[in-house]
Parts: C-alpha cells; structure tokens; sequence
C-alpha cells in the first residue's frame, strides 16, 4: 500500500504531488481556445457570472485587486479601469500558458500600466500579508490540490477588511435542471472539446472536477474554517455557479 | 443562506442596458463627455413593486449599471415602477420628485441634471447605418425611419389630445386640468390654515395652562 497522499483529479485518484502537472497539462493544451470554449460552453453567460463577481466585489479607483487563476485575464481588465491609474491589479496565474494568452490579450487590448503579471501557486502566494483590498478567483479553486492551504494564503495576502470572492461552478438546485446539466457535460462538452480545442479529455476532466468540488455549504463552512468572516454565497443559473464572498476580519 | 435571488437575468439586463445607452452616448455630438460632471456620483434606484435595484453610475467614459454598491450614494429613490415610469416621462422632474409617489434620499439637483443632460440626448441613427449599409442605403432607409418617428409622434401627441378633449369635453369623465390644479392648490391652502390654526390653538393652550398655575 502507497503511504503517498492523495486526491482526486477529476474521478481518479492520484498523488497529491501528481496533480498540479496533471492539471497543468490540461491549461496547457486548452490555452489557446480557452475564450472561444468559455463562450461556446456556457452560450456566454460567464460574462454575466464574472460581470456580477466584479459588482460585488466593490472595487473602487485606488484599490490593489489580485485575481487568481486569472486566465484570459476577463476580470483583470475590467478592475484595472475601475481602480484607475492609482491602484493596482495583479493577474496571476500558475501556469505559464494561459498567463501568456492573457497577457498578449491584455496588450492587444491596450490594458498597460496598471496590470501585473505574476505566475504563481495559489497555495503559496508570494505577496507580503494585508497587500489586497480584494482578491478573486474564477473558476480555478477546483483545480487547485490542496483548496484549504490556498484559502489560508489568500486571507493572508487580503487586508483586514478586504474581500475574497470564489466564482465557481457549483451544485444545482433543481434535480430536473441538475439532470440535463449533468447530460450537457459528460456528453456535449467533451465532444464540443474535441472539435473546437482538439482534446476531449481536458472537457472530460472539466466536468468531473466540478462535479468533485465541494457543494455551496461546505466551500462556505471552508472559508469560514479559514478565518473568513461574513461568508455568503449566491447562486447562479439555477446553481450551477455560485459565487462566495468573504471578509477578512 | 444566500441573501440575493438568482443574480443572473437581473445583471444580464442591466449588461444590456448599460451597452444601448453607452452606444446611444457614443452616437450623441457630446459623447460619453456629457457625463463628466457626474464623476464620482451614484445614483441608486430602489424599485419595491417589482423588487429591483439599480446602480446608476456615470463618468467621463459612459455609464454604469449595477445591481449592488457598497460605497456613498449621492441620491436615492424608492418606489414602485409606475413611479419611475412618471419620472422618467415628467417634463418637470422636480414637482415629480416632490408631488410623486417616489421617496428621495440625498441630494436632488445632480439627479435632476442627470435626467435633463439624458432626454436632451441627440442620438445620430444615420452614422452606424451608413457604416453599415454605405451612404445611399443608409441615408434614405434613415430618411424614412425619421420620417415614420415624426409621423408616430405626431399621431401620438394628436391622439393624447382627441382623447383628453373627448374625456373632459364630451364623455365628461373628469374635470379638466387647470380645474383640478385649482382643486389641489386649495386643497394645500386648506392644509396650510389647518396648521396654521392648529399652532394658535396649541399655542392659546399653554397659554391657558400657565395662567391656570
């Protein structure tokens, strides 16, 4: 018997230390078409998820934003002009290729100045304690191993008084929306993955993670077990998102 | 327990506002600009009959719409969307502040300055029609849209006032609108001397009261 740890990389099992390659691979591969898939896969409602993500994360002219497992760089583009030419946002990401794509896309669109680019593991955040007003992560807590350890770095990195915000794909509330949710993904997604991106198994992969994620309640009562205070959530499209805020004491 | 219903309709409509009216202002001679002087101002618009917030934000670069903010609000309105609906058809939008339904908190004249900097807005249909159909196509297809809008608004304000003569004149369902004016300026007259009176009374009261001891 392996006395290795070990976790779950959509339905398998692997070691712990396995799991950031594996899931490094699938960013990898699926970089380049990661917007286009976005759009394709969710008819381009995750516009609308992240647009009410930035709604409630308050951030004013001024302000430092990180945004974790920021990708494509959505979220981070449309805090750098909310924060203005006195604050700071820094994209960070832990892989080098949707960092990349980002930042090109960032550039192309004319975003300088107040944008960082940091690559790096959310579970370790290399910033000095109280440095963000608000930090956000959009669907990256799932593919992170270890997402207690990663909480911890984040509320050690927020000031007090700042906010976490957790967009994430979550449980459905409906058991009749939950059923044809469950037949897009493990039969349209991957299929989908496979003639837009190339590569089924990564759209495989997305939809088993999401269904190993921990639901509404028990990311809250994580949060809250991390030292968050003020911990809500609010679902979306029937629950299939559910986006959690919580405050740093 | 999450403490807002489902977000995301009510962010995708107000996605879609943000996006017409922004276009509208990019259409306008001013542009985004005309909102210059309301950097740094929120507007909040609290709806209880449907149940619906809304932010209104506007700055140098167009406006903003949301459906939370944390932070100072310059004025805030409350009431059902009928009222709304009255204010943003009022001509006068200070007596509708005042007279109407709505409550207010804050301070007023930016948001009556918002309201008139908007219906004077002198959008320019023709310029994304001509960008798209060419300068022929687009000129006349713009030509008979104006003209059908004139029309519509002419047959509107001529309906409005056929039916208006009909209902005081001729069905003789309701007063006529100076007479009710009249009415209610008695009526606040009225209100006026009552309060009046009512503070000689209270004030013949103690008076009669420190006599009495």
């Amino acid at each position: 018997m392996s006395s290795k740890e070990t976790t779950h990389f959509g339905f398998r099992e692997v070691d712990k230390e396995q799991k950031a390659t594996l899931v490094a691979d699938v960013f990898h591969s699926v970089a380049g078409r990661y917007d286009l898939m976005n759009d394709l896969m969710s008819g381009g409602i995750h516009r609308i998820w992240k647009r009410f993500t930035i709604e409630l994360s308050g951030v004013r002219k001024g302000n430092t934003v990180l945004d974790i497992a920021g990708g494509t760089g959505d979220l981070a583009a449309r805090f750098s002009r909310l924060v203005g030419s006195t604050g700071r946002v820094v994209l960070a990401d832990i892989n080098e290729s949707m960092l990349q794509v980002g930042r090109d896309k960032l550039l192309d669109q004319g975003q300088q100045g107040t944008i960082e680019y940091v690559q790096a593991d959310a579970q370790q955040l290399p910033f000095p304690d109280n440095s963000f007003d608000c930090i956000t992560i959009a669907f990256g807590l799932r593919n992170v191993t270890d997402i207690n350890l990663a909480l911890r770095s984040m509320l050690n990195a927020l000031k007090p008084g700042g906010r976490l915000l957790v967009l994430e794909f979550s449980k459905p509330q409906n058991a009749l929306l939950s059923k044809a949710y469950d037949s897009y993904s493990f039969h349209v997604l991957p299929i989908m993955g496979r003639i837009v991106a190339n590569d089924s198994d990564s759209y495989q992969y997305l939809a088993e993670s999401i269904r190993k994620h921990p639901d509404q309640n028990t990311l809250r009562d994580m949060m809250e077990n991390a030292g968050f205070c003020q911990c809500t959530y609010h679902n979306m499209t029937g629950g299939i998102v559910a986006l959690h805020r919580g405050l740093k004491p | 327990m999450p403490s807002l219903p489902d977000p995301t309709l009510h962010t995708a409509a107000l996605a879609a506002l943000e996006v017409a009216t922004n276009r509208a202002l990019t259409l306008s001679p001013g542009g985004p600009q005309i909102l210059a002087p309301f950097d740094d101002h929120v507007f909040a618009f609290h709806c209880t009959a449907p149940t619906l917030d809304c932010y209104l934000l506007p700055s140098h670069e167009g406006l903003r719409l949301t459906g939370v903010y944390d932070g100072q609000i310059t004025t805030s309105l409350t009431g059902t969307a009928s009222d709304f609906i009255d204010l943003a058809q009022a001509e006068d939008t200070a007596a509708t502040l005042v007279n109407g339904g709505l409550s207010m908190e804050g301070n007023s004249a930016p948001l009556i300055e918002l309201q008139r900097v908007l219906s004077a807005l002198e959008v320019d249909w023709e310029a994304p029609l001509v960008d798209t159909l060419g300068d022929v196509a687009g000129h006349q297809i713009a030509q008979l849209l104006r003209q059908a809008f004139s029309w519509s608004q002419l047959a509107a304000s001529s309906l409005v006032r056929q039916l208006g003569e009909f209902v005081h004149e001729e069905a003789r369902l309701s007063p006529p609108r100076l007479e009710i004016e009249d009415f209610y300026r008695d009526i606040h007259e009225l209100g006026l001397r009552v309060d009046r009176l009512e503070s000689r009374t209270q004030r013949l009261r103690q008076r009669l009261q420190k006599l009495r001891s």
